[in-house]
């Protein structure tokens, strides 16, 4: 989806994730991962860290809509995961913060066009 | 004629390979079955009297029903942990998404009281001695996706096999 955009692309990238970090608190700030839907177990989505636990962030209520901000503190045991692209991301502006165990990867590689391969950022 | 040393390799080689062989497939039949069947999980503390002793219970859990349904009411559930993702506390299901919840925050303290409605993707867990448990209603209804399985049957202390208790409400 848009989510990601302009890191992925909306026609489908394939990334290379792998399954190390996150079992060893290494999930860091800036990091995208793999995170299973708090409202859908069902679906895996992919977002970007931009807070972990006790950070306090603020975002935009609504971009469409106007300027309204919000302030958050992200509780323990929670981080704090926004897709790129701000007006079209269901994250957790939406459902809040999201569990650590929540987290099933850490995207390392865009495989896939091969004319972008390399490194997300 | 083949030389005794060469023999002797032969033969440790083979052996060796027989054993790592037998270990790979016990390795696989683990961790087959403790990912998509059953696992044992391991209860102790007292936010779970009396379905569970406070001293230590030895649990079997399941996997399959958390891929096909949604957990129930009065289902006891393996949960991790929202607040510490190396803990798996045990605790019961007392309401699915969309239910409206009303829970005492703190019994101990005072009978201040507090309704909640179920968030989709979610259920709200407690542990049955309210007085000293660390659940949703500390840390808020937690997502399907850190159920990890559903208890069936107490099988440690031996005195108590069998299915767990009734629910309590």
């Amino acid at each position: 989806g848009p989510s990601m955009l302009p890191t992925l692309n909306l026609t489908g990238d394939v990334i290379l994730a792998e399954h190390l970090s996150h079992r060893f608190g290494k999930i860091g700030l800036g990091d995208v991962v793999l995170v299973r839907s708090p409202r859908d177990p069902k679906r895996m989505v992919t977002k970007r860290i931009l807070g972990l636990e006790g950070d306090r962030l603020t975002f935009s209520a609504d971009p469409l809509v106007g300027d309204a901000s919000v302030s958050v503190l992200v509780p323990k045991g929670h981080v704090w995961i926004q897709g790129d692209n701000l007006y079209a991301s269901t994250d957790s502006r939406h459902f809040g913060p999201v569990p650590y165990s929540l987290i099933e990867g850490k995207a390392l590689l865009r495989v896939w066009p091969p004319e972008y391969f390399g490194s997300l950022r | 004629m083949t030389s005794p040393s060469s023999s002797f390799w032969n033969t440790a080689s083979r052996e060796a390979m027989k054993s790592g062989m037998f270990v790979a497939k016990v390795y696989c039949f683990l961790h087959v079955t403790t990912n998509y069947l059953g696992f044992m999980a391991y209860a102790y503390g007292p936010s779970m009297i009396p379905t569970l002793h406070p001293s230590g219970n030895m649990l079997l859990a399941e996997r399959i029903s958390k891929r096909y349904q949604k957990p129930s009411r009065g289902d006891i559930v393996v949960i991790r942990s929202p607040e510490n993702p190396n803990k798996t506390p045990i605790k019961r299901v007392v309401g699915v998404e969309g239910d409206c919840i009303s829970f005492v925050i703190d019994p101990v303290k005072s009978d201040e009281s507090q309704t909640i409605v179920v968030p989709k993707g979610h259920v709200f867990v407690q542990g049955d001695y309210t007085h000293n448990s660390r659940d949703s209603r500390n840390f808020g209804p937690v997502p399907y996706g850190l159920i990890q399985g559903r208890v069936l049957w107490r099988v440690w202390p031996f005195q108590d096999f069998g299915p767990l208790g009734p629910t309590p409400t």
